[in-house]
């Protein structure tokens, strides 16, 4: 068969991927964020590998030596999962690894909770769902897991959600935001009545929607929504409301990039 | 009867060529696929809301199937085919696939008479089989979902397509864990299993109404890695280990022409390169003319051997030159008169390698799925044919080795993180049993206990 010559393939398309990648390995970046109290390192460094059960000796060894359950959620799970969504926001590593640091904060959380009677404090309550007649859950499942990273408490209605369902449980949760994902323009439609049950109900909570065939074009349509090109965009819209952007006007300002 | 495939169907990697097929498949009115001629392949969706009743998408549909069959006149293409992906009102309701089959094929027919133009109509059944919460493989849905196939073939449809589901469910939970052996189990053995039965029963349909059992494509989970792999910039999947799925996936969706499906194989399975080597089956592919339904990296590549040229999916709506389905037919017609030019002239294998190399190192999916390294991995598939985990696991691991091969040669590069996955992937596989049982007993104990959604009943287990 034909083949290029080795120096001819950089005019034929450039791997800017392999160009620009970063000198340091992500273990390194990692060393270089962690907090530097001897109890909580190891609990940052645990959620960072991604070890479950590392995770929750670390955690056992801070409570015996005097940190108090509840408070090692924020000032110990969450530090080593904010080590972990910077380095995916800066592109050191994918994917995979949040969602297992993910599974490993959750098991952390419950941990602590088993240790103690007072609850712990969320970030926010958010609700997410898959549209009405649409069982392709993964990127849902992603938005989910991203937002309990973040430490956001997150009310998962799970997929092919009815409309009214929906409604039901923003009213009875009352959530900061909600979230809709679909992969079929077909089943997309249903968040225009979603967002026009909500209004005529009253609620103006944000609607991030995403997935799939959903585009800003359309999300744009109704009143409530704001598209999220990535599942990584849903913690990020979280984040604006809770720093006080809550007009859907301003959010999709920040967020709507075409 | 399920035969299982154990010998090349290609003598050697060269020989596979777009337009041409070992066992060409006679299909529609007047149309031969893989004999020596590329066809474009339509595809389309409904604008949201028009599945609202069933007049309303019967009518739908009969505004885009005119508009390909006048456009695909209008510019003088000598075949097509319509490819109608079920939206889930059609498949639930086996009537309404029936009667929007029925509808498609009446215009068809009408142009196929007045202008000889050569057509099949193509219907993938969506896979209606699951409840809210579980996959429901074998449960109350599974004769509505062979319902569906029935009464399509009965008004109309050439073609009898699915894009099956069966071990999704695992291999959602472990391509985001990076579960190697999650992967191998959810495509190469669940998913094998799962297209056994269906499309023994599908060959059974396509056998009694006269048509076409076509093919499958793992859409649900090489596409999914695929697509969570995204760009050369985007930080989600390594590509390296969206590539291994894919090489697992051909194994997989082989499994359909074993039970007796003919081809052409469905335009989203990047894994017919593969499967065509080893079955000699037509195939449908996407690239270049996908982009309006999503992004790959592999825009030419896939047209090296393909029978049908396809789109993917383009919602119905006006565009500046027409409507959509005008506009991307008259684009694959173009690209496949081109490719039928190369065939008559002699320039076919020097087409074919352009086409390949303007993508062959642009990232480690296009170089496995290049057709030589394709040959490569349906042999390693062939080797251990008749065990689906074996050769599901061969696919792998020579898919780890070519994309060592080509970085030793310095023309394949890739990022530090993209290494450093493949070497992960690749020390799994090597240390996984070589014995059926053995993993398959080991992964229905852990699986069962960390996917809540796994059920074994989906699987006859």
């Amino acid at each position: 068969m034909l083949d290029l010559k080795l120096e001819d393939i950089d005019g034929i398309l450039v791997r800017y991927n392999v160009a620009l990648e970063k000198e340091m390995t992500p273990d390194e970046a990692a060393e270089e964020l962690y907090p530097k109290d001897e109890l909580i390192y190891p609990v940052a460094k645990a959620i960072y590998e991604g070890e479950e059960d590392d995770v929750v000796d670390a955690l056992q060894a801070a409570i015996d030596a005097g940190k108090k359950p509840i408070a090692l959620i924020d000032d110990a799970l969450m530090v080593g999962m904010g080590v972990v969504t910077q380095l995916y926001d800066e592109g050191i590593i994918f994917l995979p690894n949040v969602m297992m640091s993910a599974d490993a904060m959750l098991a952390g959380i419950d941990f602590c909770k088993s240790q103690t009677t007072e609850v712990p404090e969320p970030r926010g309550k958010v609700v997410c769902h898959v549209a009405e007649g649409d069982v392709h859950d993964i990127g849902k499942n992603i938005v989910a897991a991203l937002l309990r990273a973040n430490g956001y408490e997150v009310i998962d209605l799970g997929r092919d959600v009815p409309v009214d369902e929906v409604i039901a449980a923003v009213e009875k949760e009352k959530p900061m935001m909600l979230t809709g994902t679909a992969l079929m323009t077909t089943t997309m439609y249903a968040f225009k009545e979603v967002n026009d049950k909500l209004l005529e109900k009253g609620i103006k909570i944000p609607f991030a929607c995403g997935g799939g065939a959903v585009n800003q074009d359309f999300v744009s349509q109704y009143e409530l929504g704001v598209y999220g090109e990535e599942a990584a965009d849903a913690p990020k819209i979280a984040d604006a409301i809770v720093a006080g952007t809550k007009d859907i006007t301003a959010l999709r300002e920040e967020f709507h990039k075409h | 009867m399920v035969k299982k495939y154990t010998s090349m169907a290609y003598a050697n990697a060269d020989e596979l060529i777009f337009g041409n097929s070992k066992f060409p498949v006679k299909a529609g009115l007047g149309l031969e696929i893989g004999a020596g001629y590329t066809t474009p392949e339509v595809n389309y969706a409904p604008r949201p809301g028009a599945g609202a009743s069933k007049e309303k998408l019967i009518k739908e549909y009969e505004r885009i199937t005119t508009d390909i069959m006048a456009r695909m006149v209008q510019i003088g293409a000598p075949s097509v085919v319509l490819e109608t992906e079920h939206v889930q009102q059609m498949s639930n309701n086996p009537t309404w696939g029936g009667a929007v089959a029925h509808a498609q094929k009446t215009i068809m027919e009408e142009y196929h008479d007045e202008y000889g133009i050569k057509c099949a109509l193509r219907h993938t059944i969506g896979d209606i089989r699951e409840d809210r919460d579980y996959l429901q493989l074998r449960g109350d849905k599974y004769s509505t979902f062979m319902e569906a196939f029935e009464e399509v073939a009965n008004n109309g449809a050439d073609l009898l397509a699915v894009e099956s589901m069966g071990g999704k469910e695992v291999f959602d939970y472990s391509i985001l864990r990076n579960d190697t052996a999650g992967i191998l189990f959810g495509i190469g053995v669940l998913g094998s299993m799962d297209m056994e039965m269906v499309w023994s029963d599908i060959a059974d349909v396509a056998k009694k109404t006269g048509t076409v059992a076509s093919g499958d494509t793992d859409c649900a989970q090489a596409n999914t890695a695929m697509f969570i792999a995204g760009g050369l910039l985007d930080k989600n999947l390594a590509h390296t280990t969206a590539i291994v799925a894919r090489a697992i996936s051909a194994a997989r969706s082989l499994c359909a022409y074993e039970a007796g499906a003919v081809g052409p194989g469905k335009d989203c399975g990047y894994e017919n390169s593969i499967i065509k080597s080893i079955a000699g089956v037509p195939i449908a592919q996407e690239g270049k003319t996908s982009t309006c339904a999503h992004s790959d990296l592999m825009g030419n590549i896939v047209m090296q051997c393909c029978d049908l040229w396809s789109n993917e999916s383009v919602e119905y709506h006006g565009e500046f030159g027409g409507t959509t389905v005008q506009c991307w037919s008259e684009t694959l017609a173009y690209d496949c008169s081109m490719m039928n030019v190369a065939l008559k002239t002699g320039k076919a294998k020097d087409l074919r390698d352009i086409l390949v190399l303007s993508d062959k190192y642009r990232d480690p999916q296009g170089y496995v799925l290049a057709y030589d390294n394709a040959y490569k991995v349906g042999q390693a598939i062939a080797k251990d044919g008749e065990n689906n985990y074996l050769r599901s696991k061969n696919a792998a691991i020579e898919c780890c080795n070519i994309i060592e091969e080509g970085t030793n040669s310095g023309k394949l590069r890739l990022t530090r993180f993209e290494t450093n996955a493949l070497a992960k992937v690749k020390a799994d596989l090597e240390a996984l049993t070589d014995d059926a049982d053995k993993f398959m007993s080991d992964n229905l104990t852990k699986f069962k206990q960390e996917v809540a959604v796994f059920k074994l009943e989906n699987y006859g287990l």
